[in-house]
């Protein structure tokens, strides 16, 4: 029953609610293993739907699943030990919210109806809310409230978008139910205004939530002032639904034959994401801030590359995967330096290298990886997207994308680097350990493992996503 | 006889003027009120909607009652609770509101008028209804000050949209997915926003979002 | 016959409704109230004092009630009551008619003026600068009906088969006229929440601050005056609300006249659950009331022909 894969969150949500605090931990770890078996098992095609009509394990849906249960697990191990080192460590709600929140990203991920996928992305905005504002500040109250009211009315007009596919189907006068499977294969009828308009509606709204620029607005003061371990989740997961959601969408576009409509909007949202994230890097004073902001610039790239298509379709998948895991680890790390310094400010941090080594090891790797440097993934996925579009001859494309690359880089790299070898007389108010640098590590290190050797059946997986919409070739 | 469907959209229409034109909070929330039952009636005017099974009557009175009956009283209970002033603050005046009213429905006229859509029989005016609602909606939300009134902006918003969903769509693709997904939507607005709203006020003193300004680069 | 006979009657009825505005309120105020026929002796009264003219006013201070008084009349004529033909009509008489009543009011304006009083002077400003833009919504009115009709003529719109009712063809969007119209009335016929005819301070005054200089017979034709404008107006929307399509006959008669009444009743209840707007609300009143009917004439081009 694939629909284990969310009801096993959801029931542990419910039990952390009653639990205490430290037992739900303990259950965050539990549930989250579960739950990687559980996707495991998805993956390998072990688990059918009890519900045909509105769940299924699509390719692309399995991939995303299966990062998001690794990290997961991850950060689970993560905020076991980190949870208990600040003040938030007696709340339940922080457990119970956190699955609640795997539970609905995963609903997202196996979802084959539009509007069930629809309710799922609007649930996780609906349990990650409580996430953002565990901290109970005035700052952390305005980025729930930006949150909350940016992203609903993101996710209503996306709602609209898929009331308007909804309709096209309407005119076909099927009285077959309603599926993305269904939409596919009646693209070709379905009425191309409705489709543009609902395709529009629907790239604004849950680009609203993938954090595609000019809508990103609410992204940076949420991942800033969450806690470390949500922040990760957010960053490394939810942006990946919601690109779950436009993927969809654009699949359907192609298979109506209007896939240059819907390519060409996702290459523009994307290069002026990548622009946005690349200029606010630039003179940022709050580090978490500056990872958010380099989140935006990445879902940039995927929806630049998922735009041209072929070869940078292959390289958006991959860059997903990899963006997925050295992101949450830089935000792991920190959350690190953020016990050790208490202070989010660039300014404050220093010397990171002398006094918390081991969290220096991480936080520069996942620099160098986010960078796009080798030995990490994001270099090859780049690197395909770039080949991609100088083939399709997008040379504007292409001159804009490495700019905004150069940007982040310069931008990052001089956060990072100041905060790691200036000096400071600083105390570190709490140090590292060991349970909160192995997820960094781990996730590093998949990263590291993924780009020298892709496992067959990851590898099929990812050209079975893109096989809907040509393939690697087309 | 009267055509009591375009008498309801037309309302609705009024409504929509009227908010944008209303000074104090109360006045609007009370605007709302009216906006939401209206809203909520309009499945029963529907041609598509004449077999009434179980299902639909509860999900249509969960309807009404969420939208006639619930929002309101927490409406009235965050307006009670926060309104020291009662002005409403526009960033942009009422007048400009008005005309900016009167040029979304222009728009929206146009729109159904000339992108030749194809609608299922006889549904324009429901079309323009909804895209002018929503489209008033997110104008509140951006031109009112206080954190309240862009409550109210979002929920009539989300009116517009429940517009769409029941007059265009068709019910045997759906499966009440579309209510379900307003009634969650709904949910998501009164439930989180009501408390960030409590919560603005003991942190701030006021429901003023210009207060909420210190995130930014 | 029937035409001049329910004018008649109108112009005798006119002074009653008044009556029951002033009835509205003190119910809600908990009161006893005046007699409902106390318009009647208030006028009587005053036919029967003398007029007082200052020595400083000219021909035109005496010139302005009688005109005022007259183009009040004016509009009654041409309208056909509860079904029955106009007394007198032809192509284009509504838009004579509204300027009949325009000239009605610069008469009373000029005669405010000539007084040389300061306050009368400033309510005069007020009262000319809120009836323009009350003129937009009333031509906006006129637009839609002509769109609807194809006819400029009060009798057209409301005698005869294809008369503009709530119940005809594009009935939804009479309800936004009828909503406008009666913003129109409370404007026009300064009434709250536009102006307050029971206040005690001439600053806040708009209407009644122009006649304080009148006295004796010239009020009298002044308020009678008042009262015919009132009534035309609630007629108006009586007329969209209701359609009396069939014959005319007396049961038509009678139910016009009780649903005027009606007409009064929400006055009075708006009076009475009403503050007056502050003076710089006044002018998005009004605008409103031309939105809505704009609304209504937007509409009429696009989806509801």
């Amino acid at each position: 029953m694939l629909e284990a894969i969310f009801l096993l969150p959801f029931a542990a949500g419910i039990v952390a609610f009653i639990l205490p605090a430290q037992l739900g931990r303990a259950l965050l770890v539990c549930t989250a293993i579960g739950h990687l078996v559980l996707g495991l098992m998805g993956w390998t095609g072990r688990l059918t739907p009890a519900y045909n009509q509105f769940f299924a394990g699509s390719p692309e849906g399995l991939l995303i699943l299966m990062v998001t249960s690794f990290i997961f697990t991850c950060i689970a191990l993560y905020s076991f030990s980190y949870v208990k080192e600040t003040e938030i460590s007696q709340k339940r709600v922080f457990n119970g919210c956190m699955l609640f929140f795997l539970g609905t990203m995963s609903m997202v991920t196996v979802s084959e109806h539009p509007l069930v996928l629809w309710i799922a992305i609007e649930a996780t905005t609906l349990v990650s809310a409580p996430l953002i504002y565990i901290h109970r500040s005035q700052k952390a109250l305005e980025a729930t409230w930006k949150y909350v009211l940016i992203c609903s009315v993101g996710i209503a007009l996306a709602l609209l978008g898929s009331f308007f596919v909804t309709l096209a189907l309407d005119i076909v006068d099927t009285h077959q139910p309603l599926s993305f499977t269904m939409l596919n294969e009646l693209a070709v009828q379905l009425d191309p205004v409705w489709l543009r308009v609902g395709f529009l509606f629907i790239v604004i709204g849950f680009g609203t939530k993938m954090g595609l620029a000019p809508m990103h607005t609410w992204l940076p003061d949420a991942h800033s002032e969450a806690p470390s371990p949500a922040s990760a989740l957010l960053s490394g997961a939810l942006l990946n639904c919601a690109f779950l959601g436009i993927y969809k969408a654009h699949v359907l576009m192609v298979n109506a034959g209007l896939g240059d409509f819907s390519g060409n909007m996702l290459v523009v949202f994307g290069l002026i994401s990548m622009v946005v994230g690349g200029v606010f890097i630039l003179g940022q004073s709050d580090y978490k801030r500056m990872l958010a902001y380099s989140s935006i610039e990445n879902m940039g790239i995927i929806a630049v590359g998922v735009g041209i298509g072929g070869l940078g379709l292959y390289g958006a998948f991959i860059h997903l995967i990899h963006h997925s895991l050295i992101k949450s680890s830089l935000f792991l790390s920190a959350g690190n330096i953020l016990l050790g310094f208490g202070t989010k400010q660039v300014r404050q941090v220093g010397g990171i290298i002398r006094h918390m080594p081991k969290t220096f090891v991480t936080f520069f790797s996942g620099f160098v990886g986010i960078a796009g440097l080798p030995p990490f993934g994001l270099f090859v996925s780049e690197f395909m997207i770039i080949v991609a579009a100088v083939r399709a001859e997008r040379y504007l494309g292409v001159a804009i994308f490495i700019a905004a690359l150069v940007l982040v880089v310069g931008g990052a790299g001089r956060v990072v680097m100041g905060m790691s070898f200036n000096d400071s007389t600083e105390t570190i108010a709490v140090r590292e350990t060991f349970l909160r640098l192995i997820p960094a590590y781990t996730l590093l290190l998949a990263s590291v493992v993924l780009c020298v050797w892709i496992p067959e059946s990851l590898y099929t997986t990812i050209l079975n996503s893109i096989q809907a919409i040509g393939g690697i070739h087309g | 006889m009267i055509n009591i469907l375009e008498v309801i959209l037309v309302l609705i229409l009024l409504t929509v003027l009227l908010s944008l034109g209303s000074t104090r909070l109360m006045a609007l929330v009370r605007i709302m009120v009216l906006q939401g039952v209206l809203v909520s009636l309009i499945p029963l005017f529907l041609k598509s909607h004449e077999i009434l099974t179980f299902g639909s009557v509860v999900f249509y009175l969960a309807m009404v009652i969420i939208k006639g009956i619930l929002i309101p009283a927490l409406l009235y209970r965050a307006v009670k609770h926060v309104s020291i002033q009662r002005e409403i603050e526009p960033f942009v005046g009422y007048h400009a509101s008005i005309v900016a009213g009167l040029a979304v429905l222009l728009a929206a006229v146009f729109m159904a008028n000339s992108l030749k859509l194809t609608l299922p029989e006889g549904r324009e005016l429901i079309l323009v209804c909804a895209v002018t609602t929503m489209a008033s909606g997110f104008f509140l939300m951006l031109a009112r000050k206080k954190a309240i009134t862009q409550v109210i902006g979002y929920l009539m918003l989300e009116n517009g949209i429940y517009l769409i969903g029941n007059a265009l769509t068709q019910h045997h693709h759906n499966l009440y997915i579309v209510e379900f997904g307003v009634l969650l939507d709904l949910l998501v607005a009164v439930m989180v926003m009501g408390i960030i709203l409590n919560n603005i006020n003991h942190a701030f003193d006021d429901v003023d979002t210009t207060l909420l300004g210190q995130l930014k680069d | 016959m029937i035409s001049f006979l329910s004018l008649v009657l109108a112009l005798l009825a006119a002074p009653l409704y008044p009556g029951i505005i002033l009835k509205v309120k003190a119910f809600f105020a908990g009161k006893k109230g005046p007699p409902l026929l106390i318009k009647y002796y208030t006028l009587l009264k005053l036919l029967q004092k003398g007029s007082v003219y200052s020595t400083s006013s000219s021909f035109v201070f005496t010139l302005g009630p009688v005109v005022s008084f007259a183009a009040a009349i004016f509009p009654l004529c041409f309208f056909p009551f509860a079904g029955s033909a106009s007394l007198v009509s032809f192509y284009g008489d509504v838009v004579l008619l509204f300027y009949i009543m325009g000239i009605g009011r610069f008469f009373t304006v000029v005669a405010a003026l000539d007084t040389a009083s300061p306050f009368e002077g400033m309510g005069a400003a007020r009262e000319v600068f809120f009836s323009t833009l009350a003129e937009l919504a009333i031509f906006a009115i006129l637009i839609l009906f002509y769109r609807l009709t194809g006819s400029l003529s009060l009798n057209d719109y409301f005698h005869g088969e294809n008369i503009i009712t709530l119940a005809g063809v594009s009935g939804a969007l009479i309800v936004l006229v009828i909503v406008a119209l009666f913003m129109v009335l409370l404007t026009e016929n300064s009434r709250v929440p536009v102006d307050d005819p029971a206040t005690h301070l001439e600053l806040t005054m708009i209407h009644e601050v122009m006649i304080l200089d009148h006295s004796g017979p010239d009020l009298a034709l002044i308020e009678l005056g008042a009262f015919y404008k009132l009534f035309f107006y609630a007629a108006f929307i009586i007329q969209l609300i209701f359609p009396f399509t069939a014959p005319f006959s007396i049961l038509n008669m009678l139910l016009f006249f009780i649903l005027m009444a009606l007409v009064y009743v929400a006055v009075g209840v708006i009076e009475s659950i009403m503050a007056r707007f502050k003076m710089d609300l006044v002018p998005k009143f009004i605008l409103t009331s031309f939105a809505l009917v704009f609304f209504a004439v937007i509409l009429t081009m696009g989806v509801l022909q």
